[in-house]
């Protein structure tokens, strides 16, 4: 079932002359993880907030084309610290924040708050005052405050850009558990490197239009590698003069190495 | 420190009280006396320093160690001084002690307003009410801001002076070192209003939503008394000195 | 002669109130010395940045920045040694132009106006900047932004560059540029120390690594052979970069960890087989 769809959407930012999106038609599909990659500047960030109604609504402009929405959507902006409500000093008042915004009965509240704590593994910072938090602490809190909202739609901008390692598997595995229930993931990144374990699909953002759309293969094709969008493996592979079709990770570097 | 916090509905009508009774009753003594009364509630600030406790207690500055009420008080005196020294400039003795013991109300009973009024408290008590929520968040994050800016402001004269930027020395160095503080603060604080007004949307705060009170403070019968006795403290002050 | 150091840790210990951030740390960078500080978010890697630039003294030994002890300085004056750029940089921004904020450094350290222009000029140029050097700061999106950033530290021709997080919100094309500018400078003998969890942009820019565990120094070795050992990576909680894996996994020669190097030896190891 469709979750959310764009048709032939053309964007303008205020008393701007050039589009930030040029016609760009992409669909997402509840239980799927699509993500959008591209140079900066090509406009991911202005699909997503097309995408979660808040361009042109909130930042002005003007679109063409039609944007629809099946479900409530909620987005993981990457400036963390914007987020933050300025209203909860404990983490959990927080992450209850949006939740209590939307109305909800307190039993369900508690509900959704503690299985998105739970998700991002925050019981231990559950006490702590926001403000005190590091930049990757603050960057799990809102994503767990997004979470939280029980959306059927989630929008990621760069979620892992403040995080650690650790930080940043932990969270494409809890984008793969959103997908197995149900929701539907629109993710803007590059951490091309991490997309073959973690998304369905890739859109390829150029200059506003978008160039492809396809598995992560895309990954891997020439033209990706050429426009310094492969993954790291297929960039080297296709560096090396090595005929393809180039391996996108190492484990398929190994096989096709033999 | 006292045990229970009052309402936030309290704090607010206290805080008023005090400066419209400052201006109302006839100098010096009016002013004398509700500054005096300001200063008094700086002493015993009404919030607890835990997680919950006022962002205006870190705006203030107030560290693990040393006693908040100390705090509240000097903070409140140093930000009347200014004014006096102006009303000097201009006015002559009694004219200044008038003007400058209102003033001196004014500023105390804001500094210990926001030393002591919890802003998701506020939130929470209008909510309760039934009432709009962004009227009271507007508000509230008048007092939030404060720290917010505060702490930027720090980051910035550090990567300033990370850069050379000697905040000392001749009065033209100075000049240009406030223009290179003071312009990324508000350059930055301004882009950042943009930002946030989107991000908040994003956080379910859309004018006309009914939230949910997660833990609504308690009202007494005796506070809500006590407010309408303030009130009609004002208004009879106000024909007595208008009769 | 011996050469002094470009940095010296010399058993720092520092809290902030009752935490121990930093315990009994020691090493050091020479000139033209290239560094990686790795860790865990909270492994103390920002207190280290702060120590640098003079913003904290240590509770216990000696920072030295070059000759200079850092407890007898204060910021201004260590911005002579060390350039700085902290994270979310991007919002100490504030001049007219791109140009105007780049040359606030090296005008606030007094060199003349000739020179002020041509470290300008130069610091602009290796980021590729020149075009929007008439634009306002905060018209550049925000990656521009951190690189505007990047080129006021450059600009300040310091002996010591010291960068937290200089990648976030890059694309690789930008982080190449990057790259290429510090790798520049670092062959006129400026020491570079970088905060990084990027460890990608690590294996291309840097050589060396130092990882902080708890405040303490838990490896200090070569980037080469770090990064390719799982082994010693896994309880650090960093995870080889891809290129570093790929080179164990097919046993390239030398187990490069830079792109370009891969590609070469993966290209020679090709030939040398038999065809399939």
């Amino acid at each position: 079932m469709k979750s959310l769809t764009l048709e032939r959407v053309s964007f303008w930012y205020p008393a701007t002359e050039a589009p930030a999106l040029r016609d760009v038609s992409l669909e997402v599909v509840q239980g799927e993880v699509v993500a959008l990659v591209g140079a900066v500047g090509a406009g991911a960030s202005t699909v997503l907030l097309a995408a979660g109604d808040l361009a042109p609504r909130l930042t002005g402009g003007r679109i063409a084309g039609t944007v629809s929405r099946r479900d409530r959507s909620a987005i993981v902006l990457p400036t963390p610290w914007t987020q933050v409500s300025g209203m909860a000093f404990t983490v959990w008042d927080e992450v209850a924040f949006g939740p209590a915004n939307l109305g909800w009965p307190t039993h369900e509240i508690a509900r959704q708050v503690d299985r998105a704590m739970a998700h991002l593994e925050l019981g231990p910072l559950a006490t702590r005052d926001p403000a005190t938090l590091s930049g990757g602490e603050l960057q799990r809190v809102i994503i767990a405050a997004t979470l939280a909202m029980d959306s059927g739609l989630v929008l990621f901008d760069e979620p892992a850009a403040e995080l650690d390692a650790e930080g940043a598997s932990a969270l494409w595995r809890l984008i793969r558990l959103l997908a197995k229930e149900g929701k539907a993931v629109l993710l803007a990144t590059s951490a091309l490197d991490a997309l073959p374990d973690v998304a369905d699909r890739v859109v390829w953002l150029e200059d506003g239009a978008v160039r492809a759309v396809g598995t992560p293969d895309l990954l891997a094709d020439v033209a990706a590698c050429d426009a310094g969008l492969g993954t790291s493996v297929a960039t080297v592979w296709g560096a090396s003069g090595l005929p393809g079709p180039y391996p996108l990770t190492v484990a398929h570097a190994v096989r096709q190495w033999r | 420190m006292t045990g229970r916090r009052l309402h936030p509905f309290t704090l607010l009508a206290i805080a008023g009280a005090l400066p419209a009774l400052a201006w109302i009753l006839p100098a010096p003594i009016g002013g004398a006396c509700t500054a005096a009364v300001a200063f008094v509630l700086t002493l015993i600030p009404g919030a607890r320093l835990t997680p919950g406790a006022s962002p205006g207690f870190r705006g203030i500055g107030v560290s693990p160690g040393s006693r908040p009420g100390l705090v509240v008080f000097r903070t409140a005196l140093l930000t009347a001084v200014p004014f006096w020294v102006f009303l000097r400039l201009l006015h002559d003795v009694p004219t200044t002690i008038a003007i400058g013991l209102r003033i001196t109300t004014m500023v105390a009973s804001f500094v210990w307003l926001a030393a002591t009024l919890a802003p998701d408290r506020l939130v929470e008590a209008t909510v309760a009410r039934g009432w709009s929520v962004t009227a009271a968040y507007l508000f509230a994050a008048t007092i939030t801001a404060v720290p917010t800016l505060r702490d930027r402001a720090r980051r910035i004269v550090e990567a300033q002076r990370c850069r050379g930027l000697s905040p000392r020395g001749s009065l033209g160095n100075r000049l240009r070192a406030l223009r290179a503080l003071a312009l990324p603060l508000v350059l930055s604080a301004l882009h950042d209003v943009d930002e946030r007004a989107l991000a908040l949307e994003t956080r379910g705060m859309v004018s006309g939503a009914r939230r949910t009170p997660l833990a609504p403070p308690p009202d007494s019968a005796v506070e809500r008394a006590a407010r309408w006795a303030l009130l009609a403290a004002c208004v009879a002050a106000l024909i007595w000195r208008f009769k | 002669m011996e050469v002094i150091p470009a940095l010296r840790f010399d058993g720092v210990t520092f809290s902030y109130g009752a935490v121990a951030v930093l315990r009994g740390l020691s090493f050091s960078i020479a000139p033209g010395e290239r560094v990686a500080l790795l860790g865990k978010n909270g492994a103390g890697k920002s207190t280290v940045v702060r120590l640098i630039t003079g913003l904290e003294r240590p509770g216990e030994g000696t920072v030295w920045v070059g000759d200079w002890n850092t407890r007898d300085c204060v910021p201004e004056q260590l911005a002579r040694r060390v350039g700085s750029v902290f994270q979310h940089a991007d919002q100490q921004l504030f001049a007219r132009t791109v140009r105007e904020d780049v040359s606030f450094g090296p005008r606030a350290l007094g060199v003349g106006e000739q020179e002020v222009e041509r470290r300008t000029d130069r610091a602009l140029a290796d980021l590729d900047l020149t075009a929007h050097a008439g634009h306002h700061p905060y018209d550049l999106p925000p990656a521009l932004r951190k690189l505007a950033a990047l080129a006021g530290a450059l600009a300040l021709e310091p002996g010591l560059l010291v960068l937290d997080e200089p990648t976030i919100g890059l694309d690789r094309a930008l982080r190449a540029r990057v790259t290429r500018a510090l790798l520049d400078r670092s062959a006129g003998d400026v020491a570079l120390l970088v905060i990084t969890h990027d460890l990608t942009f690590a294996a291309e820019t840097l050589e060396r690594g130092l990882v902080l565990d708890r405040g303490s120094l838990a490896c200090d070795e070569s980037l080469a052979g770090l990064l390719g050992d799982v082994t010693r990576l896994e309880p650090l909680g960093l995870a080889p970069p891809p290129v570093a894996a790929l080179s164990v996994a097919l046993d390239l020669p030398g187990r490069p960890v830079r792109a370009a190097d891969a590609a070469r030896a993966l290209a020679r190891v090709a030939r040398g087989r038999p065809g399939p």
